[in-house]
């Protein structure tokens, strides 16, 4: 209770996470580049960090904080896994372009 | 001892069975012995309960024995049951006895037809389906016995099935007797609805109470059925055609047994028909026409057994007649004696076919007196005894039913003179036939054709029972003469008791004026065909040809029936089946790819359109959500 006392109202934090969360999906909607896609996809998913942890705090339990690290944890290999299709892709001369990757196109 | 009965019934079944399960393990004569085995053990039940009723007062021969509630649907139930009385026994003894001997001809006829196991098969089938047909102990067993007898005759008919006329003929004969089927059906449903029950005993017990109209439709599907059975107008243009089957089929089917069906029904169910009077007097007017127009149109008929079996269509006429009049032991009597009979004319054209190498026409015919001394013999006998001549059996027969025609009034005396001219006709187109065929010169196709198998005029399973059928046909009828004793009238009082008694001068006025037009057929015969130097066939082009068409019954029923179906069916093709029903699955088809086609658009294969619409939509939820808060 004391630790939630200090700082900024939660709400404050809930507003930068939204704003980083609308950058991000403001990113991966308009970029082109993959890589520039993945990086904003690594924003969205920091915006939802930090929201958790706000709220963690807010309430003064510690799960929230844990499952910001296992978001990380995943956010890691998940880019781990990005980055290797994108180098794939581009030894495969792949255009790194998404708007050219509509093979799902019906 | 009613366990005769079922043996009766049993027993060609278990022929039945036998042959089809065994196949190969029964050899083809074998076959042959076993369902004749079988239809001799059916007589002796037959005969079993026959003596087993003598034993019997006379008013207590009437026994039903349930095996099995067989139907049970509702408050209606109704078991399987054999009825045991005079008339059933009569019945049973003359289809397992005619029955017997004619299976027993087969094995000759059939000696050497690639499927005699079939064909034998079928023929206990048909024994049974007949048997259970007189022994039902209600009349659904009987309708049950009537379709079956139905099939089988589908199934004989069409036996030689390589045949296109044989199929056709076999159809033919289904769709008719169907029409009687559904009548019969139909009257049934109106007796359930009305008695609610359809146990002989019951409905005859409670149809007093029937309503006018309900008793004239009940006897009216009644006749239907009975008349198409029995090849009788209006329904009777099967019969003709029905002989493409085997010919022991046509002596056992379409001579002895299945067609006389009709009037045993009339018979069995007469208390219906006695509530019904118009209806019997259709039943008897329907007869004495007939019975006319067969033996007219038997006159110009060149096939021998198209002759006897428009012969077949006139005899039955006759026992329509003494059925519909309230003769019904006359009738009976007539039924018996025209099995013998027929089945003799039948057998014996088979064992001229047999000789002359399948041959049927009759103008191919000619001088087989001398080759075929025992079966022209037989022939003899038995159109002697079909044309009614004293001693032979037709006589006693056919002449009481004309007799009791008599005793009903104006309508009577018309159904009388349609009788007598029916007699005058049977004596020509009989003779006609027999001495075209036996008389005369040989033929150059009888000199090219004819040949005998080993010794003798055939097999001696064909010519033994053609030898016991002329006994009976010669003798068989001296067991009544109306007059002086009438033991078949006697035994059959207690189930049908007669509604004509003709005096002893109607008898004898009938009988002289009968044997007397008959003996002028044979004699206009024999001036037109057999004699030594015959006179000219008087001729009438349009009468003839009218005849040789069979009175233009099939014109006209494929004009009133099978062209307008035929037309209405491609119509309903065209406008409704085409667009409509083969329409609607095209459309379904082609609709769904149209719908499926439209959505692929949505799948541009961007990432980003697909994040959008999943953003987008998250939104609006999110908002939905808190809007709802």
């Amino acid at each position: 209770m004391t630790i939630a006392m200090l700082g900024p109202e939660v709400s404050w934090y809930l507003a930068v996470s939204a704003f980083l969360f609308a950058t991000g999906a403001f990113g991966v909607l308009v970029r082109r580049s993959p890589l520039i896609v993945l990086l904003s996809l690594e924003i969205m998913l920091n915006a939802g960090n930090l929201a958790l942890i706000a709220f963690s705090r807010h309430h003064g339990r510690g799960d929230g904080q844990i499952f910001a690290i296992s978001v990380m944890a995943i956010a890691a290999s998940e880019v781990v896994v990005g980055l290797g299709l994108i180098v794939a892709m581009s030894r495969k001369r792949v255009a790194l372009d998404v708007d050219k990757l509509n093979f799902l196109r019906g | 001892m009613i366990w005769g009965a079922w043996l009766c019934l049993a027993s060609p079944l278990a022929a039945a069975l036998l042959i089809t399960l065994g196949g190969n393990a029964l050899s083809r004569r074998g076959a042959g012995y076993l369902a004749t085995f079988a239809t001799f053990v059916a007589f002796i039940g037959a005969a079993i309960s026959f003596f087993s009723l003598l034993s019997h007062d006379a008013g207590d021969r009437s026994h039903l024995s349930t095996g099995w509630t067989w139907i049970a649907g509702g408050s209606y139930h109704s078991g399987f049951s054999v009825l045991v009385d005079p008339l059933s026994t009569m019945m049973m003894l003359i289809v397992s006895g005619v029955g017997g001997l004619i299976i027993g001809y087969s094995i000759g006829y059939m000696d050497g037809d690639p499927e005699e196991r079939r064909y034998f098969a079928y023929m206990a089938l048909f024994v049974f389906s007949m048997l259970l047909l007189v022994q039902g102990g209600n009349l659904i067993l009987l309708l049950a016995g009537w379709g079956m007898v139905g099939l089988s005759s589908y199934l004989l008919i069409g036996f030689w099935q390589e045949r296109h006329s044989a199929i056709a003929a076999a159809k033919k004969a289904f769709v008719m007797n169907a029409v009687g089927d559904a009548t019969m059906a139909l009257a049934f449903f109106i007796l359930i609805q009305k008695t609610g029950s359809l146990d002989f005993g019951d409905v005859f017990a409670r149809q007093g109470f029937l309503g006018g109209w309900a008793i004239n439709l009940i006897a009216l599907g009644l006749l239907g059925g009975a008349v198409a059975k029995s090849a009788q107008l209006p329904l009777h243009t099967w019969l003709p055609d029905a002989m493409e089957g085997p010919t022991p089929v046509s002596a056992l089917i379409h001579a002895a047994t299945m067609v006389t069906a009709g009037v045993y029904l009339i018979v069995r169910t007469h208390p219906i028909f006695e509530q019904a009077p118009k209806i019997e007097d259709l039943a008897a007017g329907l007869g004495a026409a007939t019975l006319v127009m067969a033996g007219l149109i038997a006159l110009v008929q060149t096939d021998i057994k198209r002759v006897i079996a428009y012969s077949t269509m006139s005899q039955i006429g006759y026992m329509f007649l003494g059925a519909g009049l309230g003769a019904y032991a006359n009738g009976m009597f007539h039924l018996m004696t025209h099995a013998f009979f027929k089945a003799l004319l039948f057998m014996a054209a088979g064992i001229v076919i047999h000789a002359l190498a399948g041959e049927q026409d009759m103008r191919n015919m000619g001088g087989l007196r001398e080759l075929m001394p025992f079966t022209r013999w037989c022939f003899l006998i038995g159109s002697l005894a079909l044309v009614g001549i004293f001693p032979f059996a037709g006589f006693f027969s056919k002449d009481s039913i004309l007799a009791a025609a008599m005793d009903r009034g104006w309508y009577g005396y018309l159904l009388w003179v349609a009788g007598l001219a029916g007699t005058f006709l049977t004596g020509l187109y009989t003779f006609r036939m027999y001495f075209v065929v036996f008389g005369g010169q040989r033929s150059a196709f009888v000199r090219e054709h004819f040949h005998h198998e080993g010794h003798g005029e055939g097999p001696f399973s064909m010519t033994s029972t053609v030898a016991t059928l002329a006994g009976l046909a010669a003798i068989g009828g001296w067991i009544q003469w109306s007059p002086f004793w009438h033991p078949v009238t006697s035994w059959l009082e207690p189930v049908a008791r007669p509604l004509v008694e003709p005096a002893n001068w109607m008898e004898w006025t009938s009988s002289g004026t009968a044997l007397a037009l008959g003996l002028g057929g044979i004699w206009v015969a024999w001036l037109l065909y057999g004699a030594r130097r015959p006179r000219p066939v008087p001729r009438v082009a349009p009468v003839e040809s009218a005849l040789v068409h069979k009175l233009y019954f099939d014109e006209a029923y494929d004009l009133a029936f099978y062209r307008p179906a035929m037309r209405l069916s491609l119509l309903l093709g065209r406008f409704f089946e085409r667009p409509l029903i083969a329409g609607t699955g095209r459309e379904l088809a082609e609709g769904s790819v149209d719908v499926g086609r439209g959505f692929s658009r949505l799948q541009t294969g961007l990432v980003r359109t697909y994040v959008l619409a999943i953003a987008s939509s998250l939104a609006v939820i999110a908002v939905v959500f808190v809007a709802v808060r």
